[in-house]
């Protein structure tokens, strides 16, 4: 023991719990105490008074599930399909990992409004040939949009799990006397099940969360999310008590979720024998211009907001009302010769926060895989934290911390990045760890063992051999931190906006070509590093994405 | 330079792996380290190298206590079983990359790289990365990049389990040679008997963490202590017997199974419970009530080309291996009755 204390990685792992501790588990501390006000107020007495914080937690458990169900139906039979068969069109299904990244929230929800909001041009094309389409504010609207975001997730998870499925396994039951069909369905879904269960709850948890498609289309239908949103920054004054009352009761909703969802893992983990893939099967015929189909359809209403963006970019607009089929470049020149700041700010905020945050996160995870020590486990669960914490909770926490006291930054541009590293971390170890453990321990004890201290030969050899994961990290780091807005909605000061606030902001004024245009910038500003990193670098960005 | 160690304690993942170790190894000299896997032979290489730290005692390098010292100022050279290159590096780079953390210059640096190449000959492959090398050369630039430093150990982790047998056989002999001419004291961690046998100058036979017995081959093989070192390194016959005192090198009889049978002693030993060794090959087999002979009956028989291996029952029902020469000899057939002839030379009585 007293070994470790002379280790140098055992200060350096001291020195990262440290500033978990006060980055991360002192604001969240500060929320779930605050739930209960200095003023003797009780915010569970007032939850449990109000109706619309009941209704609230009911209709968030309800989405949640009705969002997992249709995500599920869609994500399930597209990757078996993909996995298991070729059909006309598949290669264009491979471009789907690729949409979760490039189309922020905020974006899709607003070209979803767009095409079917009640000034949308679908809504109105429908209407001159008489038909009344319902509103899409709502449940319709939460439901379509979130299902669109989230099925990509479920169709990744499964994807896995059955191309590593052992189809010798298939064999061997039929060979014991099973029909293919049956031992598809006794061999292959028990295997692959607790994989399909996982991305489902990771689902469940992501729409608990969500704030930009719940706060732009479900202004009839209250959710968890959105009120302890307007808690936090309600005009007029705030409600601390309330803000952490709701932030706890959707901590406990995760947290709930994310033990099932370990608890699922754990039983699920069969050893994982290394075996054949299945060779894919020739669809042809009507089942395989269905399923082509299916997926093109798919694949296409998925990319519809980009499509939508660079129309209602350059759509000549009065007001919110937008005149589809006329052009026009004024709300682009708009952008760039009057208010630029959005787009700069955005810029350096996610610069610095994926600078900072990949070499965090690079340092902690070689303590965490290589030089465990008593405090490593300590540091695994708290970078592994923020994945239970929205965006809004996140946000709230750090407000509620560094307002005043030590370390008053609320109104800086620094709380913006800090909020971008917090929530980015858990990706960011998580990359990092992957290649880590590819990195056998004896390459460094032979460059140790040749004379080169521990510390330069992290940098020597580790380093070098870390840095293709490390530059994938950071391209994953920059294209979700341009893209986020929860947290940085409730940390953000006037002056500081960023592209996902300006956006929401336009929008929540209803002046959609304006907003489009920036959201042309902003998917540019994304889309860009991706294709340098995938085409010039050659960089495989999904490699270690589990 | 040689290497002393003394009473050394060795914690491994809470528990003590070595406890009281002791073993000097000579100058210039090659000593393997020989058990099975979870002995603590990989253990003790690693303490010796600094990866595992000593809980106790002492450890030198020619003299110079080295116990403390971190292993990056150890001066070793060390091979790995998985050749731990580095993969982005070139071979070159590999290889100089020891004399790159010495501060030599790179004019230096050059001819003493390349001439390490050649001397394991792959002075060709210098500008190739490890992925584009057999496992065999991969070894190779390993043992060029240990030794380029002029280590005062040269310390190897199984370095030859990787390899299929041939290639095996062929670096085996590299590193001999190579060893032989630097005379690097050489410190070879292996669970393969013939290895250890035909490399070796000392062999020191591992056991739950201590070191059972430390001898040349010879001694190792032909005058074991203990039955464990007889069985791991050959395979032997080990039947537990009584026996009556004797001195070291004393030849007398022993029962076995009701008949007595002439066998040495090398140590000297109490009466009592003891072990009698018998190695396969050591046994003869006979026709059937040759005079001296143990009767037996074949229950097994296979043929292995240079020589046949059979299993024969004894009339107690305790079943001996035999082991002949292909030839005219080994034309027993199972079921055949035979007479087991033994060797008093190289049949041993030792202490359980």
């Amino acid at each position: 023991m007293s070994q470790q204390f002379r280790s140098i990685w055992f200060w350096f792992s001291a020195l990262a719990l440290a500033i978990l501790a006060v980055f991360l588990l002192y604001p969240l501390l500060n929320v779930l105490t605050g739930s209960i006000g200095s003023g003797g107020r009780n915010g569970w007495v007032t939850l449990a008074g109000d109706p619309k914080y009941l209704a609230a937690i009911v209709n968030t458990v309800v989405l949640g599930i009705a969002v997992t169900l249709t995500t599920t139906l869609i994500g399930v039979p597209l990757a078996y399909f993909t996995a298991r068969f070729d059909f006309p069109g598949k290669s264009i299904v491979a471009v789907l990992p690729l949409i979760t990244l490039v189309i922020p929230e905020v974006i899709a929800a607003q070209t979803w409004l767009m095409m079917l909001g009640n000034n949308g041009f679908i809504t109105r094309w429908l209407g001159g040939h008489g038909i009344d389409m319902p509103t899409f504010y709502g449940w319709p609207g939460l439901i379509t949009v979130m299902t669109f975001t989230y099925y990509t997730y479920i169709y990744i998870g499964t994807l896995a799990a059955i191309r590593g499925f052992d189809v010798q396994l298939e064999e061997a039951a039929q060979s014991l006397g099973t029909s293919p069909a049956q031992s598809r369905l006794k061999v292959m879904l028990p295997v692959v099940l607790p994989s399909v269960l996982a991305s489902a709850l990771l689902v469940f948890t992501l729409v608990v969360g969500n704030f930009a498609t719940a706060t732009i289309l479900g202004s009839r239908v209250p959710l968890l999310s959105v009120l302890t949103y307007q808690a936090a920054v309600a005009e007029g004054g705030s409600d601390p008590v309330m803000q952490s009352t709701l932030a706890t009761v959707s901590i406990a909703l995760v947290m709930i979720v994310l033990f099932v969802q370990r608890w699922i893992v754990s039983r699920g983990r069969h050893e994982v024998t290394q075996g054949r893939g299945a060779r894919a099967e020739k669809l042809r015929g009507l089942p395989g211009l269905v399923i082509g189909l299916s997926a093109a359809i798919l694949v296409v209403v998925s990319l519809l907001p980009l499509g939508s963006i660079v129309v209602g970019a350059f759509t000549v607009s009065r007001g919110p009302v937008m005149r589809w089929g006329e052009w026009t470049t004024a709300h682009v020149e708009r952008l760039v010769k009057i208010a630029p700041d959005p787009v700069i700010n955005t810029l350096i905020y996610s610069a610095v926060a994926t600078a900072i945050g990949i070499t965090f996160s690079a340092i902690v995870s070689y303590l965490i895989v290589k030089k465990r020590n008593i405090l490593t486990p300590a540091l695994d669960y708290l970078t592994a934290l923020p994945l239970a914490l929205s965006g809004t909770i996140i946000g709230i926490g750090l407000i509620m911390s560094f307002n005043t006291g030590f370390l008053p930054i609320t109104g800086t541009a620094s709380i913006i990045v800090l909020a971008y590293i917090v929530r980015r971390l858990p990706f960011g170890i998580r990359n990092s760890s992957s290649t880590l453990y590819n990195i056998p321990n004896s390459i460094e004890e032979a460059s140790i063992s040749l004379g080169v201290p521990p510390v330069s030969t992290f940098f020597k050899v580790v380093l070098p051999l870390m840095l293709p994961a490390v530059a994938a990290a950071a391209v994953l780091t920059w294209t979700t931190t341009v893209a986020e807005l929860s947290a940085s909605i409730i940390v953000y000061s006037g002056g500081r906006e960023t592209m996902p606030i300006q956006i929401y902001k336009l929008i929540d004024s209803n002046l959609m070509a304006p907003a489009s245009a920036y959201g042309l910038v902003l998917v540019a500003v994304i889309l860009i590093p991706i294709i340098v990193a995938t085409r010039v670098f050659k960089i495989d960005l999904f490699s270690s994405k589990s | 330079m040689g290497i002393e160690i003394e009473d050394l304690a060795v914690a491994y993942g809470g528990q003590r792996v070595i406890d009281g170790l002791a073993l000097t190894i000579e100058p210039g000299s090659f000593f393997t380290l020989l058990g099975p896997s979870g002995c603590g032979k990989t253990t003790l290489l690693r303490t010796i190298a600094g990866f595992v730290p000593a809980e106790r005692g002492h450890l030198r390098f020619g003299g110079t206590e080295v116990t403390h010292l971190p292993p990056h100022k150890r001066d070793i050279g060390m091979c790995f079983q998985d050749y731990a290159l580095f993969p982005d590096k070139t071979v070159f780079d590999n290889v100089a990359y020891g004399l790159r953390a010495r501060k030599q210059a790179e004019s230096a640096i050059k001819p003493k790289v390349q001439a390490a190449l050649e001397r394991v000959g792959l002075g060709h492959l210098g500008g190739r990365h490890p992925a584009a090398l057999s496992g065999g050369q991969r070894q190779r630039v390993a043992l060029a990049r240990a030794l380029v430093i002029q280590p005062k150990v040269l310390l190897m982790d199984e370095p030859l389990s990787n390899l299929d047998a041939k290639l095996r056989l062929q670096v085996r002999e590299t590193i001999v040679e190579l060893q032989r001419e630097a005379k690097i004291t050489t410190v070879f961690v292996t669970h393969d008997r013939e290895e250890a046998l035909a490399m070796s100058d000392r062999i020191g036979v591992m056991n739950q963490g201590g070191l059972e017995q430390v001898g040349t081959p010879a001694q190792i093989y032909r005058e074991p202590r203990t039955g464990y070192v007889a069985d791991f390194v050959g395979g032997a016959n080990l039947v537990d017997i009584e026996t009556r005192a004797r001195q070291a090198g004393e030849t007398g009889l022993v029962t076995l199974d009701g008949i007595a049978i002439a066998a040495r002693a090398p140590a000297a030993i109490a009466a009592g419970k003891a072990t009698l060794v018998a190695r396969p090959e050591d046994i003869l087999l006979a026709e059937p009530g040759t005079a001296g002979t143990l009767p037996g009956r074949i229950a097994h028989r296979q043929y292995l080309g240079g020589k046949t291996s059979y299993k024969v029952a004894l009339d107690s029902g305790r079943v001996l291996a035999v082991d002949l020469q292909s030839g005219p000899h080994d034309r027993f057939e199972p079921g055949a009755t035979v007479g087991l002839g033994f060797d008093p030379a190289r049949t041993l009585v030792l202490a359980s």
